[in-house]
């Protein structure tokens, strides 16, 4: 008998084990959900020293948590009471925020994302925006109309980039553009290329002269079509003749098409094929990962690629360091024919799908976050978050401007000394001041033109001075205002439905079919360009550009400012 | 202790006891340990492995994120369709089986190989340096394994330049451009990667072995090479029988972070298994319900394969494992 009780209590407490794990599995949400409701409650609606916020933030990308005594934050912390608690993206994103969704476990304020709204996690801001938030509604007016979601009217997120109150000054450029070592520039006398022609003629006669550069054979062009970094195969026809950035598509008159299999694109694969031939490709550019890539640039001996600078960045930092000036990059934004005006430099668009959403579960806070957000947009603060303090980080000379010595420079791009003395982490997707400071003070350093100028190499005063340009964003066509529509890449394609899907397929047809064409024998080009032709027939391309221009009509009817 | 038990008179029990099967409370009681200890495996099994099997209701819908089961939409078998129909299925279907034959077959015949050989090494210290050598790879993670692959594969890469050397090649072969060489590159380097770690459970096998077989076999006067042949395979095959009915079972299964992260544009006919197509089709574009049904596929080809490895083996009088 004993024995039997004895079973039965060991039977019992089993089960409460388990039935307490299973219970600690499924009942997280609701312990989230009620502590927020405590928390506000009982507090006036302020955040101040005297009210603190503690904000958790999800950001959607890999980083590194600021150091605990951070100078930045532990100001902000001081003077407004707000604290941030970050968490970052580690592995894949899609798979977290599934994880995300699937447990309805969010944080106070997440980077946008379309599964987010797609899953009901994020609330309407524009309410709250209008009550609380003076700043960030002045900041977004002109923007106002764009920032609404298409299937709902609904603004869920604040864009971090892109809401201008005047113009860039526009020193650097990063984006999309075919570019050449600064190197064979300065052997034939700083000509400025404009066409494809021209661009592969230098590199044929550079590489001719020199066949090694450091002991390593010179290679004329790559190109990197590796993952989803697809862009150095797909897209430079659209640029060549003359068309912005629109992705997968270009756009004529508000209306979309596809250009993958147009004679311009025949046209740019072809010249492609004929430097094959040459042997200025490199005869491993399709077989290449994203390391290798990164590996041959830093090694000095590519002259040229069609890439976006951000992507090969580290690279080009690498050769900075190694002190070879000469091997880094000038973008240049060739065009077919001289007579086309070359449109790679676009004016900033809002960055629409990105900055932060307010999630359900920080609903209960909402207005005080939108008020904590506003705070931070003030341009005390915003100067704060870009040039740092006063006096540590920069200084103002007797003209009112903002500079750095060569140390604070230094800083800028040292990784830990950021983290100690920058809050990157929160700004990254924060609204933000772009452009100009009231006291014309540009918002980033590198805007900043003296500053800029102050902090060349000598190598590239000289280059800038035989061009006669003040940056080398000279070489770029001064950008027209952009079209209602642009860009068409942003548009939301929708998981899962069929313009996804021919999307998707399109790109495999492309990734499949290009390399084969270019690495072709001259002969068989036009047999096997046919063949591609003939694949891209076969898929519902309609779908996909029917989605795009359902998107860009709704755009033209709500943005277009009346 | 057997001739104990035996020489006395419990043995009327045991035999009583093998006849009768049925379940009693007295054997429960009496066997209270052995119930209780399998309890939390009966309940992670449970947990793990059946009811996840709920979500397969996942392929009948179009299934969205976040909303309760109510409020999915039914679309009958619409994923299963799309994934028959696409042209590409067969030809991933084709790579994965392919690519899994060539790693069945070649893990198989090198693995029971270089055991063979390691057993016949006498002298311990230069055994045990190679076994230990050939198995280091196996703590790889696949991401590094690809990226010696690829930078062995390259135009200045090792092979390359032993081939030259040798004289055998004018030119670098380009490998990974060449869809002809995609199959046999990945056979390579999952043999390099695991032979030494697959040879363990075979040595093992070994290992236990009578050593009076081998004395026999020497007063008969056999040489190393029919001991071989006639003692130490005959002895291991029901292990390898064993791991080959378990192997078919994963046919399916051709691996995934080789063929993905080597596979491009040029050859991409031969090296999409259906891991990649479920992937870039199903879970990177949002469509759940597909990479469901592509899983449900994959399971039930499993187990028909499983199943009849182990029936055909039943037929051969060979080991089962079931």
């Amino acid at each position: 008998m004993g024995d039997r009780k004895k079973l039965l209590r060991v039977g019992v407490t089993l089960l409460l084990t388990l039935s307490v794990v299973l219970a600690g599995c499924g009942g997280g949400n609701n312990k989230d959900a009620s502590n927020g409701k405590t928390g506000s409650d009982s507090e006036v609606l302020d955040v101040s020293p005297q009210n603190p916020i503690e904000i958790s933030v999800f950001l959607n990308e890999a980083g590194q948590q600021p150091t605990a005594d951070n100078k930045i934050y532990k100001k902000i912390k001081e003077e407004l009471g707000i604290t941030f608690k970050f968490e970052f993206l580690a592995g894949d994103k899609d798979q977290k925020l599934g994880v995300m969704i699937a447990g309805s476990d969010y944080p106070d304020i997440m980077s946008a994302d379309q599964k987010l709204t797609a899953a009901g996690a994020v609330i309407p801001l524009e309410d709250l925006i209008e009550k609380y938030g003076p700043n960030l509604k002045k900041h977004y007016a002109a923007y106002w109309n764009q920032m609404k979601d298409p299937n709902d009217g609904h603004i869920y997120y604040m864009p971090n980039y892109g809401a201008y109150n005047g113009e860039s000054a526009g020193t650097y450029y990063n984006g999309p553009a075919f570019y050449l070592q600064k190197a064979v520039l300065k052997e034939f006398g700083h000509p400025t290329p404009k066409t494809l022609d021209e661009y592969f003629d230098l590199i044929k006669k550079y590489k001719e002269k020199y066949p090694t550069i450091d002991g390593k054979p010179t290679i004329g062009f790559e190109i990197l079509n590796y993952d989803w970094k697809n862009w150095g195969l797909f897209n430079p026809p659209q640029h060549l003749i003359g068309h912005p950035n629109d992705g997968g598509v270009v756009v004529k008159d508000g209306v979309a098409e596809i250009f993958a299999n147009k004679d311009y694109s025949k046209q740019y694969y072809q010249k492609l094929n004929e430097i094959n031939e040459q042997g200025l490709l490199d005869r491993e550019t399709f077989t290449q990962n994203f390391d290798q890539y990164l590996a041959k640039i830093s090694n000095g001996n590519v002259l040229g690629m069609f890439d976006q600078r951000w992507n090969f960045q580290k690279a080009e930092d690498s050769l900075t360091t190694q002190k070879k000036i000469e091997r880094t990059y000038v973008a240049l934004p060739l065009v077919f024919d001289e007579s086309t005006r070359d449109y790679y430099r676009d004016r900033t668009v809002l960055n629409l799908n990105n900055g932060f959403g307010i999630t359900v579960n920080g609903k209960d806070k909402a207005a005080r976050i939108i008020m904590a957000l506003d705070k931070l947009l003030d341009e005390k603060w915003q100067k704060l978050l870009t040039w740092g303090v006063e006096d540590e980080d920069y200084y103002v000379n007797e003209e009112g401007r903002f500079m750095m010595t060569q140390e604070q420079r230094d800083h800028q791009t040292d990784e830990a000394w950021k983290l100690a003395n920058k809050a990157a982490a929160f700004y990254g997707t924060a609204p933000k001041i772009e452009g100009y400071f009231s006291d014309g003070n540009a918002v980033s350093a590198n805007d900043q033109p003296e500053e800029y100028q102050a902090g060349l190499k000598p190598y590239d005063k000289e280059m800038l001075d035989a061009y006669g340009f003040n940056s080398y964003v000279d070489f770029f066509s001064p950008p027209p205002p952009n079209a209602v529509t642009y860009p068409a890449w942003s548009v939301d394609l929708v998981d899962g439905s069929p313009a996804m899907l021919a999307s998707k397929k399109l790109q495999d047809t492309q990734t499949k079919y290009l390399p084969k064409a270019i690495l072709a024998p001259k002969a068989e080009f036009d047999k096997v360009w046919d063949e591609y032709v003939g694949a891209i027939d076969k898929i519902d391309i309609k779908a996909y550009e029917d989605r795009i221009n359902e998107v860009l009509k709704w755009r033209i009817e709500n943005w277009t400012t009346k | 202790m057997e001739e104990i038990v035996s020489g006395t008179e419990p043995l009327k029990p045991l035999k009583k006891r093998k006849k009768n099967k049925r379940w009693t409370w007295k054997n429960i009681v009496e066997q209270r340990q052995l119930i209780f200890m399998s309890v939390p495996l009966l309940a992670y099994i449970i947990t793990f492995a059946y009811v996840p099997v709920w979500g397969w209701t996942m392929a009948f819908q179009d299934y969205k994120p976040a909303r309760s089961f109510g409020e999915q939409k039914w679309v009958g078998f619409k994923h299963f369709e799309f994934l028959f129909k696409d042209d590409n299925f067969l030809r991933v279907l084709r790579n994965t089986l392919g690519m899994s034959l060539i790693n069945l077959v070649l893990g198989f015949v090198t693995a029971i190989t270089l055991a063979l050989l390691l057993n016949e090494i006498r002298k311990v210290f230069w055994k045990r340096t190679v076994q230990t050598i050939s198995y280091l790879p196996h703590f790889l993670s696949w991401i590094i394994v690809t990226g010696i692959a690829a930078t062995s594969l390259a135009s200045d890469g090792i092979i390359n330049d032993i081939l030259m050397r040798l004289n055998l090649i004018d030119a670098p072969i380009l490998w990974l451009s060449e869809g002809k060489y995609f199959w046999g590159i990945v056979g390579g380097t999952t043999v390099w990667k695991e032979v030494g770690w697959n040879t363990i459970i075979y040595l093992a096998a070994m290992a236990s072995i009578d050593p009076a077989l081998y004395e026999a076999a020497d007063i008969d006067g056999a040489n190393r090479y029919q001991k071989m042949w006639n003692i130490t395979l005959p002895s291991i095959k029901p292990t390898i029988v064993i791991l080959l009915i378990m192997q078919v079972g994963h046919i399916l299964e051709a691996g995934f972070e080789l063929q993905y992260l080597l596979g491009n544009g040029l050859v991409v006919d031969w090296s999409e298994t259906i891991d990649i197509f479920v992937l870039k089709y199903g879970i990177a574009m949002g469509n759940y319900s597909l990479a469901t049904a592509g899983g449900i596929f994959k399971t039930v080809v499993s187990i028909t394969m499983l199943l009849l490895a182990n029936w055909t083996s039943k037929r051969l009088g060979e080991e089962r494992l079931l």
